[in-house]
């Protein structure tokens, strides 16, 4: 007899059989199977028609749902796509399109148990509470320290990846919020390692500047639909404009950030150092373990980036904004948790790091949607997924320059109300290298600008 | 092949280690900002920041930072932010003091406790309570081991040996969901990876194979080996340590043996107070049984014979039934020593087994039936051997022949030699107790010490010595073959006496 198991996961064919999916393990003495090719190997051993024994899954109880999704016209329509493509794929959607429900209609559609894998803590808890609302079930939840599983269960990709060996038989629908993360070589093993046949990736950023994208065809499915901000901007999203305010830096400030970028610059035309690319600056950087010049050249360097980006006429600019538009709810986004802090002291706002406590996160969070808080200061952990309708206007005082934080940020903005009109605005030191690095992440934004936006 | 950049034991170095530890010393009480600013500094003038990063990230582990007071700032924050939520962000100067004065008010605290306490929550504003300082060697020597587990996260595969602690790694391997491959190769070795392993080369097992080394490496000799996968061009490189070469770097000291349970501890004693002839071992080296490992409790090993010993937990007669076939597959003796306490079956069910050696015990291991089963196997393995060597036609030419020297020689017991020997003595030659001596040499002894007692009238031993010794042959095994007797004057060789028996 031929019999299939989970162990740690991978699957393990015992008797007298073979399979294209697997290979052979010496150290077991039988066929060994990644848990990706569950589908497949089943296939297969129906196809030959011989008489076998599956003994993989471990499925949480089941619990009956009451759903009430409904969907968009566009939202079926990738949905239907997503099943005609066998219930593999990822779906291309920009933020606040709805990806949430669609991934929603879909688990009531299975009725299987599911899994669904999201990048960070707020999202865990947003998902937990749209399961309840739309689902009726409560949701299990596995990481920020807990570890129960459910019907439908909600993971952090650090969880699911850490926990893959026992969890990667418990589910038949997987569903990756922010696909991208998954391309990673550590996140793409919880593909690998869970069996779950049906499986379907959610995403607005699908391309990866490493081009690891590529790897995701055979890990969730090819992507089956897209549709861009431009698509939607006005019926469905919300319009939007998007603005630079310069700054000068003070007097002072202007000089020591001259003085320490020539420190940079000299080290660099003097050891023939040339920094194009991301790469070149990874080298650099491992130069400065063991090159004193070097790691002196960079540590002058950060001290003129810290200037320039958490400069104080900045502060100012950004006090004129929030005097101009009291009423708004707004976000403001920085690179730096020290500037974070700043912020919030200085105008006694509600900030979140990643060092803010888990409850008083919800709660911070909880309030800005009720409308008690109306303005939030925020490092890079906000970037994704947060979700609060109504906010409408963002302030970016500092970045790192990558297109895809631009196209989360705005993200947060779009999300359609009535009448709302969404701004972004960047305030940028003049006359420094945030400029360039400003202008790099705006370089793809174009397409939505001309189409979506007035200015 | 890969290297860390290991601490070495420089006076520069221990001075680092040591200024590092006196800063955080003086830090009780300080905040941990103020303590990483002083660490920054160091790391920017002139040390390698790697390094003394790396120390300072042992150190924290061994400080305890607490938030000041009990001041909930949580709470604090929230009426901060209920109050500029109504009346919008504190854009000027006016607005914001106005905003923590009535905070202060309602808390009945001053307005600088407010500033003060608004993020006395955030880590840098944490307050040291406790440290637990190392010796700067221990530091350094700490820095190392974590230097590599640190490198271990990225490797892909990993293999030691090591001289003892075998059911503790095999009990850890088992936790960590590793799949082993045991081989012999100058030593018992294990190769270890995850079962993820078999598709592509993965450093998924990195974290679990770095888990595990102190258990290899808190022994008196040991080897690792690891594959790693150098993260900047994914290259892959080897890596070796052993302890012969860099034990030193981490000072581990070696564990004393240390015992499951009380029961074998009190085995031990008693049996080693016994004086018996067989050396008992614990935890001896484990035995492959195909691509099973079995790890013993106990070896006892006399000349070349070695059987060994399990002393069984919880157990069915199902468990038992399975041991047996795994050891019968590998042809080794091994006693099992079953609590019947701790029977989840009546033993009755086991019934009787003649083939399973099992010795059943109530809180204490019984002396008696393990010694007749060690005297059993012995004999058996004697007979076995002295069958063996009545087969060969032995023939020897040198003047004395010594039977534990021949023994060894061919592999066999001393008694199985002195046995056979003394009962099939190759002609020309006489059994002694302790060997052969060859008649015509004896003869030839015989003559001189005969010639100096007529001569002489008196024999001392040294004389009688260096005539034995110019044949080749031990003088009192000699004498004794002769029957001759030795007349002791005091303790002193020199003037014991040679005496020819009067017939």
């Amino acid at each position: 007899m031929v019999r299939l198991w989970f162990d740690k996961g991978t699957l393990l064919l015992r008797g007298a059989m073979g399979t294209p999916y697997g290979k052979w393990d010496l150290r077991v003495g039988c066929y060994r199977i990644k848990a990706l090719n569950y589908r497949d190997v089943l296939a297969y051993l129906k196809e030959s028609g011989v008489s076998f024994e599956d003994y993989v899954q471990q499925l949480p109880p089941s619990e009956s749902f009451m759903s009430s999704v409904e969907l968009r016209g566009y939202q079926s329509e990738a949905l239907s796509r997503w099943r005609r493509a066998g219930m593999r794929g990822v779906l291309v959607l920009p933020t606040a399109a709805g990806k949430t429900y669609i991934a929603l209609k879909a688990i009531s559609l299975l009725r299987v148990q599911t899994l669904i894998v999201v990048p960070t803590l707020d999202l865990l808890d947003q998902w937990r509470t749209r399961v309840r609302e739309c689902l009726g079930v409560e949701a299990g939840v596995v990481g920020g320290g807990e570890c129960s599983v459910r019907m439908v269960t909600v993971a952090t990709y650090d969880s699911a990846f850490l926990r893959a060996e026992v969890l990667g038989n418990n589910f038949i629908f997987i569903v990756f919020d922010e696909v991208h993360h998954l391309a990673s070589p550590s996140y793409m093993q919880i593909a690998e390692m869970y069996i779950a046949p049906y499986r379907m990736g959610l995403t607005a950023t699908y391309e990866r500047i490493d081009e690891r994208h590529e790897l995701l065809p055979r890990l969730v499915g090819d992507p089956v639909y897209s549709v861009d901000v431009a698509d939607l901007t006005g019926k469905h999203l919300s319009a939007y404009s998007y603005e630079k305010v310069y700054v000068d830096l003070a007097p002072d400030d202007q000089r020591v950030y001259d003085r320490e970028m020539a420190v940079f610059r000299n080290y660099l035309r003097e050891k023939r150092v040339v920094l194009r690319s991301a790469r070149d600056f990874q080298r650099f950087i491992m130069m400065t373990g063991r090159d004193r010049g070097a790691r002196e050249a960079l540590l002058a360097r950060n001290r003129a980036l810290k200037i320039a980006l958490n400069s104080e006429e900045k502060i100012n600019a950004l006090a004129r904004q929030l005097q101009a538009h009291k009423d708004e709810k707004t976000l403001i986004f920085t690179l730096h948790n020290d500037l974070v802090y700043a912020i919030s002291r200085r105008f006694l706002i509600p900030a979140i790091t990643y060092q803010t406590p888990k409850e008083e996160r919800r709660e911070i969070l909880e309030c800005f949607r009720r409308g008690e808080y109306r303005v939030i200061v925020t490092s890079q952990v906000l970037d994704e997924g947060i979700d609060v309708p109504d906010a409408s206007v963002g302030y970016i005082l500092s970045g790192t320059g990558s297109t895809r934080e631009y196209i989360q940020r705005l993200g947060r903005l779009l999300r359609k109300v009535k009448g709302k009109r969404a701004r972004l605005v960047e305030i940028v030191s003049k006359e420094t290298v945030e400029v360039r690095m400003s202008n790099r992440r705006g370089r793809n934004e174009t397409g939505g600008k001309s189409k979506g936006a007035a200015k | 092949m890969i290297w860390p950049r290991y601490a070495k034991f420089s006076s520069e170095n221990l001075e680092v280690a040591e200024r590092l530890i006196s800063v955080y010393e003086g830090s009780i009480g300080k905040k941990k900002k103020i303590l990483k600013a002083f660490v920054g500094d160091l790391e920017d003038t002139g040390f390698d920041y790697h390094f003394v990063r790396g120390l300072a990230l042992l150190l924290d582990r061994r400080s305890v930072f607490r938030c000041r007071d009990n001041f909930d700032s949580v709470d604090l924050r929230r009426k901060i932010f209920e109050a500029t939520g109504k009346v919008g962000p504190a854009t000027t100067a006016e607005k914001r003091k106005q905003v923590i004065g009535n905070v202060a008010l309602e808390f009945k605290i001053p307005v600088e406790v407010v500033e003060e306490f608004l993020y006395a929550d955030l880590d840098g504003e944490l307050v040291m309570v406790e440290f637990d300082p190392p010796s700067p060697r221990e530091l350094l020597e700490k820095y190392n081991l974590s230097l590599t587990q640190t490198l271990l996260f990225e490797s892909t595969e990993l293999r030691f040996r090591a001289s003892a602690n075998w059911q503790r790694i095999f009990f850890m391997v088992k936790r960590l969901g590793l799949i082993y491959d045991a081989y012999v190769d100058g030593g018992f070795w294990v190769k270890l990876d995850g079962p993820s392993s078999l598709f592509k080369l993965t450093r998924r097992y990195g974290t679990a194979m770095a888990k595990l080394l102190p258990a290899v490496i808190a022994n008196e000799d040991w080897t690792v080996e690891a594959k790693i996968v150098w993260r900047y061009t994914n290259e892959i490189c080897d890596f070796r340590i052993e302890s012969r070469k860099h034990r030193e770097l981490f000072g581990f000291k070696q564990l004393l043996t240390s015992y499951d349970s009380s029961v074998e501890q009190d085995f031990a004693s008693r049996f080693e107070a016994l004086g018996s002839e067989w050396h008992l071992r614990r935890e001896p080296e484990p035995v492959m049984a195909g691509k099973k490992v079995i790890i013993p409790d106990f070896s006892f090993e006399r000349g070349k014979i070695k059987l060994y010993m399990e002393v069984v937990g919880f157990w069915t007669v199902d468990y038992l039934l399975r041991k047996m076939e795994k050891l019968k597959s590998v042809n080794v003796s091994m006693l099992v020593a079953v609590d019947e306490n701790l029977a989840c079956e009546r033993v009755a069910n086991l019934g009787r087994r003649p083939q399973l050696n099992i010795i059943y015990y109530r809180n204490k291991i019984p002396l008696v039936p393990i010694i007749r089963y060690l005297q059993e196997s012995f004999k058996e393995v004697r007979s076995e051997q002295e069958e063996f060597l009545r087969s060969l036609s032995i023939k020897f030419t040198e003047p004395f022949v010594l039977f534990d020297q021949f023994a060894s020689r061919i592999g066999v017991s001393v008694e199985a030699v002195r046995a056979v020997l003394n009962e099939k003595t190759p002609s020309g030659y006489i059994a002694l107790p302790n060997g052969l001596i060859r008649k015509d040499t004896l003869e030839k002894i015989e003559k001189r010490i005969d010639a100096r007692l007529d001569s002489a009238g008196k024999l001392t031993l040294p004389e009688a010595a260096r005539i034995a010794e110019k044949e080749g042959v031990e003088v009192t095994s000699a004498l004794e073959a002769l029957g001759y007797k030795i007349v002791w004057h005091g303790i002193m060789s020199e003037k014991a006496e040679v005496i020819k028996p009067q017939n």
